[in-house]
């Protein structure tokens, strides 16, 4: 027997896409049972209430959620986010109803004994409703109270060797794409790399350093699946600089129509025969390619990697040989002057321990950004605030072409003192020997 | 906990509560952890387990030697190695929000078919790997063979290729304090409209569908091809009597992005002069920072909130540069808990792009082509003086500045 | 490069923090004000161990994170029993 009484949001209950009211039921009553005779640390029905106030909210078109600040682990600054609910004596069992963050691994693989081991914790010591995984890339567990913080907090780190991630003004938990595990277009080791600078900088994850938050994703290739070219202050994009790898006889096959294009990605639909010309050679938008006598060619130095024709024919293209990646800045959701889609800060890395190319940029950005940004500045709109030339100064980078999509428009150059002949101080007396007054 | 009701102070203690009811009573489990001794025996800053010891043996055995890769069916690809070997993965929808009882069942799932091994994508999807293709099927039974009791699937097979993967979304009514509306309750009605195109792949490139309940969009919908925002219109209530009791006012001043709070001398009715806040309605641009700081100063609106539809962003590199999403709708009232409004909208330009798009052109590049004045008249949807950027300075470019137009 | 004198460094923060009225959370960056002569890195590490040490407290919005001296502001008031 419910607890409370839920007609709107049963009405989520039906149709095909899995339902969190059905899931959230099912946790309701798999604590009202309590097969395997647990005390729970916080209370049994908080299911039950978590559905209450939801109803409540279905029927006011109001959230029932109060922020609160001071709840954490102690000595982190991150990890925790402090819930209460506005309706506590309604449904007391969600009356605290904090969220913790815990760094996922990279790639979000697991083993079922990991995941049960999280899982058993989290029944205990808390509402057993998880977010797998929450925007950042973390496994959220989401309600506990606060005394239960430090308790879970301490068989994390004791018992599944596995810490908190970030929140607040410090680095973001880190989160990459699956990478070489499972993808042939991955231009380096995302989930290393991701796993390496998670460890490196713990100390800015866990504490605030930054005026605002601060991301890194890493993305293998410039299809960017964990969209960091939109979503991260650095994102590190896998690419490559030789030739595309091309396999004569696939291609043959692919304009044969004897291997589905795009990796059967289209078979929903027929259509049509595939046409390599059409949909390869005339889309490519540097119009680096062509298709002659059966022969597939690419001129690499016009080509910029777009992965269109490697998308498109994957069993005959493959990334160049010579690979590494794109460090790219600034990428942000709209809050507060406007999104921004990262800017190319430095066009290619060769990925190789101990990553001190990659160090030294990640070093000058903070820098500056610590420096210059102010309160809740995103470092994309410090760029924006005092200009690209002054980013490229601050990580002693110099400016080339492929900075920009294309040059200024308007000649306002603010030119500095040191780079006219002669400086700008002159003299007037001398002016007046040639120019009557 | 304290809080107040009808001007009082009541201080509620939550085991108290808990005892009153009768039923909850509990005894306190110690992991370890010394209150009085926070730091002795504590372990910080290990980071997360290291990703390696995850891998099922395929994976570990041909990392880094993958040749190419083929959708199989809807759900289904295949991944082959330069050693010969191939890896089979099974996707599966989520609703991100999970009990742990659920999650079990996909262990056991996972311990069933797969070694004890499974994934998460980053767009909510469960991922089953097994090392032939003669366990592809059994897999995929039992998967589509699970539901919950209100008759939805716990783990629908899809979300690959030209379709419509899952929704990555927010916590909206679910968990957070400034939410515009539900996040998880739009994303279960939008997907139940779109199910079909989760299972098949007859779009004319990928569909990304996001949604993020509030413009500070902790999960970033600003490069989808079709997202779902919700937004606030009303500026902050002012809970005058009780601000400057709850609430540091400097720091309720400093939290509004526009500068548009400022600290002011109230009178109450009975005539009680207090210290309180005042804001610039006209600034205001909704976004709930000033009630994370400040409890009295209450955002959610019945009326006042709702859903802005955006559409045509993108982040892949492919073709054309990733793209940032457009609002093309400026406000449907909230309808919990279906949104029928909204999901028809979104069903109208999904049916729309799927029926004028070139193949392998993404929402985005279509409007473009076809231009937005068409992408409006395909799509049903009216086009109003919301719609025209007017903010700072990006707004002038994305004004028609050439007389190439469509009647 | 570490902070010469730490506790007189601590203790110009925990002065500075006592001085300011109406307001008892501070961005960092308000630290670093407090000692300009120091590296930020070094005011960064000095603020974090002072929390460490209980003497000062961090406050979360979600996004950003302030620090304030513990104990202090209305915050504990509406959040938590004491």
């Amino acid at each position: 027997m419910a607890k409370h009484k839920t007609p709107l949001i049963d009405q989520l209950e039906s149709g095909p896409w899995p339902s969190f009211i059905s899931d959230i039921k099912l946790e309701a009553e798999s604590r009202a049972k309590n097969e395997k005779g647990l005390d729970y640390q916080i209370p049994r029905d908080v299911c039950e209430d978590l559905l209450g106030v939801l109803e409540l909210s279905y029927k006011d078109g109001r959230t029932h959620w109060k922020h609160g600040g001071i709840v954490g682990v102690f000595g982190y600054g991150g990890g925790v986010i402090g819930r209460y609910c506005d309706q506590p004596q309604m449904f007391p069992g969600v009356a605290h109803f904090h969220t913790m963050r815990v760094n996922q691994p990279s790639g979000k693989y697991y083993t079922t004994k990991f995941l049960n081991d999280l899982l058993n914790i989290w029944e205990l010591r808390g509402s057993g409703m998880t977010n797998m995984h929450g925007s950042t890339g973390d496994i959220v567990l989401i309600g506990t109270t606060t005394p239960q913080l430090e308790e879970i907090f301490w068989e994390l780190t004791h018992n599944m060797d596995t810490d908190l991630g970030g929140s607040g003004g410090n680095l973001r938990t880190p989160s990459c794409c699956l990478g070489q595990s499972r993808c042939e277009y991955a231009c380096y080791d995302t989930q290393e790399l991701c796993h390496y600078m998670t460890l490196h900088y713990q100390d800015e994850l866990h504490r605030p350093a930054f005026p605002y938050k601060f991301k890194f994703k890493f993305d293998g290739c410039p299809n960017c699946c964990v969209a960091s070219i939109a979503r991260s202050d650095l994102a590190f994009i896998g690419t490559w600089r030789d030739d595309i790898r091309i396999d004569q006889g696939a291609v043959k096959a692919y304009a044969g129509g004897e291997i589905p294009s795009n990796a059967g990605a289209h078979a929903g639909r027929d259509w049509g025969p595939f046409d390599i010309q059409k949909e390869v050679i005339n889309l490519c938008p540097t119009g680096c390619m062509r298709y002659e006598g059966g022969k597939l060619e690419i001129n690499t130095k016009d080509c910029t990697r777009c992965m269109h024709c490697i998308n498109v024919m994957p069993r005959a293209l493959r990334v160049g040989l010579d690979k590494g990646l794109s460090i790219l800045c600034g990428a942000k959701a709209p809050i507060l002057d406007g999104a921004q889609i990262a800017t190319l800060l430095v066009p290619f890395v060769k990925v190789e321990e101990p990553y001190d190319e990659l160090h030294d940029i990640i070093g000058k950005v903070w820098d500056y950004w610590m420096e210059e940004g102010k309160n809740r500045e995103r470092v994309g709109e410090l760029i924006k605030r005092n200009g690209m030339q002054e980013m490229l100064k601050r990580c002693d980078l110099e400016p080339i072409p492929q900075h920009v999509q294309e040059p200024r428009a308007n000649p306002y150059i603010f030119w500095r003192e040191d780079e006219v002949p002669g400086g700008w101080k002159r003299d007037i007396v001398e002016f007046r020997k040639h120019h009557q007054r | 906990m304290k809080f107040r009701v009808d001007g009082s102070v009541i201080s509620l203690n939550l085991e108290n509560t808990i005892k009153d009811r009768g039923e909850n009573t509990m005894a306190f489990i110690s992991s370890g952890y010394n209150p009085d001794k926070p730091m002795v025996n504590r372990i910080t800053d290990i980071g997360p387990k290291k990703y390696d010891q995850f891998y099922p043996p395929v994976i570990a055995a041909n990392k880094g030697k993958w040749l190419y890769h083929e959708i199989l069916e809807p759900g289904v690809l295949v991944h082959v190695s330069e050693t010969g070997e191939e890896v089979y993965t099974v996707r599966a929808g989520t609703c991100r929000l999970m009990s742990v009882t659920l999650l079990r069942e996909a262990c056991g799932i996972a311990d069933k078919h797969c070694g004890g091994y499974l994934r998460f994508t980053t767009r909510n999807n469960l991922e089953f790997m097994v090392d032939s293709k003669d366990k592809v099927e059994p897999l995929k039974k039992d998967l589509m063979s699970r539901k919950h009791k209100g008759g939805s699937y716990k783990f629908p097979v899809g979300g690959t290729g030209a379709g419509i993967t899952n929704i990555v979304h927010t916590q909206g009514w679910v968990h957070c304090h400034t939410p515009a509306t539900d996040a998880s309750g739009t994303v279960k009605a939008t997907m139940d409209v779109l199910f079909d195109d989760f299972q098949n792949m007859r779009m004319p490139a990928k569909v990304r569908v996001s949604m993020a309940c509030c413009l500070n969009m902790c999960g970033a919908v600003h490069c989808s091809d079709i997202a779902i925002l919700g937004y606030h219109r009303k500026p902050p209530l002012l809970d005058h009597e009780y601000l400057d009791k709850m609430c540091e006012i400097p720091l309720a001043v400093a939290a509004c992005p526009t500068a548009a709070i400022k600290p002011a001398k109230v009178e109450l009715a009975d005539g009680t002069k207090v210290n309180s806040v005042a804001v610039n309605d006209a600034r205001c641009m909704y976004c709930g920072n000033c009630y994370t700081m400040c409890p009295s100063m209450p955002l959610a609106d019945t009326e006042g909130d709702g859903i802005v539809i955006m559409a045509g962003g993108k982040i892949s590199n492919r073709r054309s540069a990733p793209k940032f999403s457009k609002c093309v709708v400026a406000f449907i009232p909230n309808e919990q808990p279906r949104w029928p409004t909204m999901t028809a909208t979104i069903k109208r330009m999904v049916e729309a792009y799927a029926s004028d798009a070139r193949k392998y052109e993404r929402v985005g590049e279509w409007a473009e082509r076809i231009g937005w004045e068409r992408f409006f008249e395909k799509c049903e949807i009216e086009f109003t003086h919301h719609l025209i950027d007017d903010f700072r300075d990006s707004a002038y470019y994305t004004w028609r500045h050439t007389t190439n137009f469509k009647f | 490069m570490a902070i010469a004198d730490e506790q007189a460094a601590k203790d110009t923060i925990v002065e500075a923090l006592k001085k300011k009225k109406g307001k008892t959370k501070f961005y960092l960056k308000d630290y670093y004000k407090m000692l300009p002569d120091e590296k930020l890195m070094d005011v960064k590490r000095l603020v974090n161990q002072m929390v460490k040490e209980e003497i000062l407290e961090y406050w979360s919005s979600g996004s950003t994170t302030l620090i304030g001296l513990k104990g202090l502001g209305k915050q504990h008031a509406t959040e938590e029993d004491e």
